[in-house]
């Protein structure tokens, strides 16, 4: 098992990958390009998992090389448990990428990073109800500080492949 | 009043009404879609990207992208 960090770019997807792994990182270029992605090992229930910090992308659908990478990353570890960085303040357009790798069949853990940015802007959440539409563990972080961090770690466990069209249905259906 | 996300003017807001074809997909990454209330925020001068609000993030978005996307623009 791998777990592959994935997000849009500045979310934070690094700070929580240096919270996880510590300072046990190795940092490659993938092959071919120039876009660096960084390795690294967590402990997870008594075992080194590989953890993998993917370059931010957008969406599924590649728009430059960074993304490219990103997509086939995904593609290339079909085995991994997927933790979506999503920053708080920007939630609808990250729950956009989430629901793509979901609907790609991969388990997925989100996390809510910058919590703290959104409180101060007055944006409330509501992580129970979202949970229950989505099906997927949701966990609040702030990566910086380091809170909710040991959350994330240990409902990594619980995540599993929902399947898309329960989502839409707990949601109320797709607008046309 | 319809017209492109490129014409709105500083601080004029308004509701997306349509985005043409395949960027649809592509601007639905970055928060846009049909029916979301959007803000100009900025415009580069020298036919420079435009910078727009939604929620509360702002997004840059190059001039071509901003023509190709229809606002229904408040009064």
């Amino acid at each position: 098992m791998k777990i592959l960090l994935m997000g849009h770019p500045n979310v934070g997807k690094s700070a929580v990958f240096n919270r996880l792994t510590g300072a046990k990182v190795t940092e490659s270029n993938y092959p071919g390009t120039t876009v660096d992605y960084t390795k690294g090992y967590m402990r997870l229930e008594g075992k080194d998992v590989e953890i993998i910090d993917v370059p931010g992308t957008f969406s599924l659908e590649p728009k430059d090389k960074a993304e490219e990478v990103a997509v086939k990353m995904l593609k290339e570890n079909r085995d991994s448990v997927i933790i979506c960085v999503i920053d708080s303040v920007k939630l609808e357009r990250g729950l956009y990428l989430a629901l793509e790798i979901i609907e790609e069949g991969y388990p997925v853990v989100i996390a809510l990073n910058m919590w703290d940015v959104a409180e101060d802007k007055n944006i409330r959440i509501d992580v129970e109800k979202l949970e229950n539409i989505l099906g997927v563990p949701i966990v609040p972080t702030i990566a910086v500080s380091g809170e909710g961090i040991k959350e994330l770690v240990s409902r990594i466990k619980e995540a599993s492949p929902i399947d898309i069209e329960k989502i839409v249905e707990k949601a109320g259906g797709v607008e046309q | 009043m319809r017209k492109k996300l490129s014409e709105m003017s500083y601080g004029e807001e308004g509701i997306v009404k349509s985005i043409e074809g395949n960027l649809r997909n592509k601007v639905a990454g970055m928060g846009i879609r049909v029916g979301k209330k959007i803000k100009m925020a900025t415009k580069q001068p020298i036919k420079g990207p435009v910078v727009v609000t939604v929620d509360q993030y702002s997004i840059s978005l190059g001039l071509g992208i901003a023509d190709k996307i229809i606002v229904e623009a408040k009064e």
